[in-house]
């Protein structure tokens, strides 16, 4: 059974729709968003300096024979040495330029150190006095941070806040940076 | 042609989509760019910070400020800065002796305050804790040396020295 419908054509009408409320909303929302606003991402690297005390590290036995990471920072170039602290010391030097492409194939060469020594989460970097801070500060991230491809080494077994060592080992290859040159005269 | 004034019958109609269109730009924009980084602190006017890939935020304002003219401690003038270091008579030992003396009072009133929270531990030292330090990208080490021995002289070992983190 078929059925015809009738269509009516409806009146036209011309309908408004209100949009001053929402030009209100989203005027307020506007100077809310331009106040808050940060146009300048500020983040922070987390170095030490060396501080003299008199007594020994805790869990330090004295014979121990551990593994040590320098890196040492010029206007023209950065070198990695590698050694240990007791006899046999084998001394590694690894020269790279100071400049974009010098600081990758160095975090190269630190990715690689630390695979073979992975106990190793410390890093003394000393720089010359001349060197700026902007060159330092790449230098800086070359050797603290980890790159996409990086390894995730596990956290230190004696860090006291575990979720923390555990976050940190996701972002820095080499967590532990300590600025060698500031030392009192 | 439309007026405003009366006579005329004309009715003067808005068109308010390209202004509707702009906010709705200008609001995407500005909540991409809003930061739930826990503090918000302006960069000095005078400071240029040098780039850095750390997606470690920004958790207390800075204590220390190096402008390119000047060492501040806590928002308080102690240094002038003259080509590029601080004057003969502010040196000591290699570092600088206004910021040693600013530094050690906030050093002590650290110690206070981390007694004070531990205080059902009697055998807790007080930690003078980490202090922030904003510098100018074009500074060189040196003067950066300078103020950091000044801080390990207050007790002060951790450090965390701003940067700029660069956009991806």
């Amino acid at each position: 059974m078929s059925r015809k419908k009738k269509r009516r054509s409806l009146p036209y009408k011309d309908v408004e729709l209100n949009i001053m409320p929402f030009i209100d909303i989203f005027s307020m929302l506007n100077t809310f968003l331009l106040f808050s606003a940060v146009f300048l991402s500020v983040g922070v690297l987390d170095v030490q300096v060396p501080f003299l005390s008199n007594q020994p590290p805790p869990d330090d036995p004295k014979d121990s024979r551990v593994f040590q990471v320098f890196v040492d920072v010029t206007k023209e170039q950065v070198e990695i040495q590698t050694s240990y602290t007791r006899a046999p010391e084998q001394l590694q030097k690894f020269p790279f330029p100071n400049n974009a492409d010098g600081i990758k194939l160095m975090h190269q060469k630190l990715a690689e150190i630390r695979k073979q020594n992975a106990a190793t989460d410390k890093a003394t970097v000393t720089s010359d006095d001349e060197v700026t801070w902007e060159s330092l500060a790449a230098v800086l991230d070359g050797v603290m941070l980890r790159v996409e491809g990086d390894p995730i080494f596990p956290p230190a077994k004696d860090a006291k806040n575990k979720e923390r060592a555990e976050l940190d080992a996701k972002i820095y290859l080499y967590p532990k940076i300590v600025m060698g040159s500031v030392m009192f005269k | 042609m439309a007026s405003v004034g009366g006579g005329s019958k004309d009715t003067l109609s808005l068109n308010l989509n390209p202004m509707l269109d702009i906010f709705s730009i200008l609001i995407t924009f500005l909540l991409m760019s809003f930061s739930s980084d826990p503090v918000s602190h302006d960069v000095d006017a005078g400071i240029e910070l040098p780039q850095s890939t750390t997606i470690v935020a920004l958790d207390e304002i800075p204590s220390i400020i190096v402008t390119k003219t000047e060492v501040r401690v806590n928002d308080v003038k102690v240094a002038d800065i003259v080509a590029g270091d601080v004057p003969e008579k502010d040196r000591s030992q290699g570092a600088v002796y206004p910021v040693f003396t600013e530094l050690k009072k906030l050093a002590e009133a650290n110690k206070r305050l981390a007694k004070t929270v531990k205080a059902d531990d009697p055998t807790a030292k007080g930690s003078t804790g980490a202090l922030t330090m904003e510098m100018d990208k074009g500074h060189r080490f040196k003067l950066m040396k300078r103020i950091m021995i000044a801080a390990q002289q207050a007790e002060f070992v951790q450090f965390k020295l701003m940067v700029q983190k660069e956009l991806n």
